[in-house]
């Protein structure tokens, strides 16, 4: 007889960090686009608007907290006292696996590798992928924001920022790469979420709502 | 420093401030007694030129504000300004357009900046020397032999690398440009590298750079304060060398060899049309109601947010005017490779093209987007069919259950 049990994949502190790293991604894209391509506001008189001011507050502000959550992030993959999961982003390295993992999204095979990594090895390799896209869009906004705010802290970070800016030729070329890796991460988003919808479809282990409850469905036999 | 300890913050700038002043004194004494007299009566040649003692005192404050320094040292930069033809100056042209020059020494209403720079003592100088050939090619040796070790360097233009140099060879010998450099920077108290070709190798350095065209800082090795700008402010090279004059040294630089003074801050931090910028008032065309009413110029591709310069506090042609203020964007001169990283000049950054192609980021980060979106759903729908039986098998055990 098989039963249905109820296993704890995501700790609390990884799932509070998922969710506060998406919707401050979703509201960095949303107000980044803005900064990149403003509409003009014709009405009404200079002194009484501060669209852009405030839509720039809100990006740094949130640009900020994604800095803190990556730090906090990478905190749990070494120190985290549940499961430090860095180990865990290697699991790429399985070329065996990786091959299958292939062929079970290309619907060649219908049934996924086993492994006991809490990612699979495609996985692993897109969300090492993630952490360096948000450790790169950390630094280059950190770089664009250090060169218009001379205080605390960003100046700090600026300091120790300037020569990365030097190196990489200059304000213009750390502006663009920021705008290239936002578009990294809409494609990321896209593909991210399909792929946790097709897994709770096919595996029906409830991929989705881990996320949340964080505990997945196993089958075991009695 | 904590705000209750304020007078002992003041004690130490003011102790800071005493020290640099004693320095500076010393270091005019110095110069005073080592150097050769002045070349000409600074006052007379204002006078002559009509411009007045006022005019004069007004710039020695601008000046001083200028270069960073309380007022208690307006006197010493007009001493220095005084004993501005003292220094020897041997002026080098390499693969560049003159262009500095003329913005320099050419203006419709010569300020004090403008009558300093004539007063210099040019040794040295291509453009403005009378002797040519061999008579020049001794100009230059007696220059460095006289004044070994006293002299400034002043390079305007990149070098050349390619072919061994031999892009860019001058003078009657046919030396190439990087010996003539190495030579006259060997001998010389300091190198100020006037413009962008000099400072970061502008436009004969730009994409695909034919010539293997680099900056003085590159080719040779040495450390150069670097007055980029194409051109660069003339307030920027006076200060430079009155700051070299009144202590002795060059300016705190960052790290791409700029002074920071002049080239502390960015364009956009003291732009004039920054509150539209903030306000969502943005020039989308030329020529538009927002142009006409002196809107953000962020859409028609200014550079300023990503421009150190201090073109908007101290202006061109005696602060008439300067680009932004005429209504043009900022292109980003001061800043190393301008010509490739600032592209396209009059269209926001992200509109640049790929392998000069028409496709820029956007167009293929939606497109990008969209191919995701059809292989998302052509997966979904395989997905659907291939795993169907697991489905129904679901759905029976479900039934079986109830």
């Amino acid at each position: 007889m098989e039963k249905i049990i109820s296993v704890k994949e995501w700790t609390l502190a990884i799932r509070l960090n998922h969710w506060a790293m998406a919707l401050s991604i979703f509201i960095l894209i949303v107000t980044g686009f803005y900064i990149a391509t403003p509409f003009t506001i014709t009405q009404g008189e200079t002194v009484d608007k501060f669209f852009m001011g405030n839509v720039r507050f809100v990006h740094l502000l949130f640009g900020v907290f994604l800095v803190f959550l990556f730090i906090w992030r990478i905190y749990l993959a070494f120190f985290s006292r549940f499961h430090a999961d860095w180990k865990d982003f290697l699991a790429f390295t399985n070329i065996k696996n990786f091959i299958h993992q292939i062929k079970f999204y290309l619907l060649i095979t219908k049934e996924g590798p086993e492994y006991k990594t809490l990612y699979g090895p495609l996985q692993s390799l897109a969300y090492l992928g993630l952490l360096f896209m948000v450790f790169v869009i950390c630094i280059t906004g950190l770089i664009l924001m250090g060169a218009g705010y001379h205080a605390g802290l960003t100046s700090v970070a600026y300091t120790i920022l300037r020569p990365v800016e030097n190196l990489l030729g200059g304000l213009a070329t750390v502006r663009y790469i920021h705008h290239v890796f936002t578009w990294f991460f809409v494609l990321f988003i896209v593909v991210h979420i399909y792929m946790a919808f097709w897994y709770d479809f096919v595996l029906k282990k409830g991929t989705v709502s881990s996320m949340i409850s964080g505990n997945v469905f196993k089958k075991v036999k009695e | 420093m904590a705000k209750g300890n304020n007078s002992d913050y003041k004690k130490m700038i003011d102790k800071h401030y005493k020290d640099l002043m004693k320095h500076c004194q010393s270091h005019m004494e110095q110069v005073e007694k080592t150097l050769p007299e002045p070349r000409e009566n600074l006052h007379e040649l204002l006078k002559e030129r009509g411009i007045t003692r006022r005019d004069f005192v007004k710039w020695t404050s601008a000046m001083t504000a200028a270069l960073m320094l309380p007022p208690i040292f307006k006197p010493m930069v007009a001493k220095a300004a005084e004993n501005f033809s003292r220094i020897p100056v041997v002026w080098l042209h390499f693969a560049e357009c003159t262009g500095c020059t003329e913005a320099l020494l050419r203006s419709s209403y010569p300020n004090v900046d403008d009558i300093l720079l004539e007063t210099i003592s040019l040794e040295y100088h291509e453009t403005l020397m009378a002797a040519s050939g061999y008579q020049a090619k001794e100009c230059l040796d007696k220059a460095l032999r006289d004044f070994s070790g006293k002299f400034i360097c002043v390079i305007e233009g990149a070098i050349p690398m390619g072919l061994d140099g031999k892009y860019l060879t001058i003078g009657p010998k046919g030396k190439t440009g990087l010996e003539i450099a190495k030579e006259v920077t060997s001998k010389a108290a300091a190198t100020i590298c006037i413009g962008s070709c000099s400072a970061f190798g502008g436009i004969q350095a730009a994409n695909p750079n034919p010539t293997d065209a680099v900056s003085i800082k590159k080719a040779i090795g040495i450390p150069t304060v670097n007055i980029a700008g194409c051109p660069p402010n003339v307030v920027n090279f006076t200060g430079t060398l009155l700051h070299y004059i009144m202590f002795g040294g060059l300016p705190a630089q960052d790290g791409l060899g700029r002074p920071i003074w002049a080239y502390g801050k960015r364009i956009h931090d003291y732009c004039e049309r920054r509150p539209h910028y903030d306000a969502s008032e943005y020039v989308n065309e030329w020529g538009d109601a927002g142009a006409l009413k002196g809107w953000c110029l962020y859409k028609v591709g200014c550079k300023g947010p990503y421009t150190y310069a201090n073109c908007g506090r101290v202006r061109f042609n005696e602060g008439i005017s300067w680009p932004i203020m005429a209504g043009h964007g900022c292109i980003g001169c001061t800043e190393p490779a301008f010509w490739d990283t600032m592209a396209p000049l009059e269209k926001p950054l992200p509109d640049k093209s790929f392998n000069n192609r028409e496709a820029t980021v956007d167009n293929i980060g939606i497109a990008l987007t969209g191919i995701t979106a059809l292989g998302i759903a052509a997966h979904a729908t395989a997905t659907a069919l291939r795993h169907k039986d697991e489905d129904q098998a679901t759905k029976q055990e479900v039934k079986h259950h109830e």
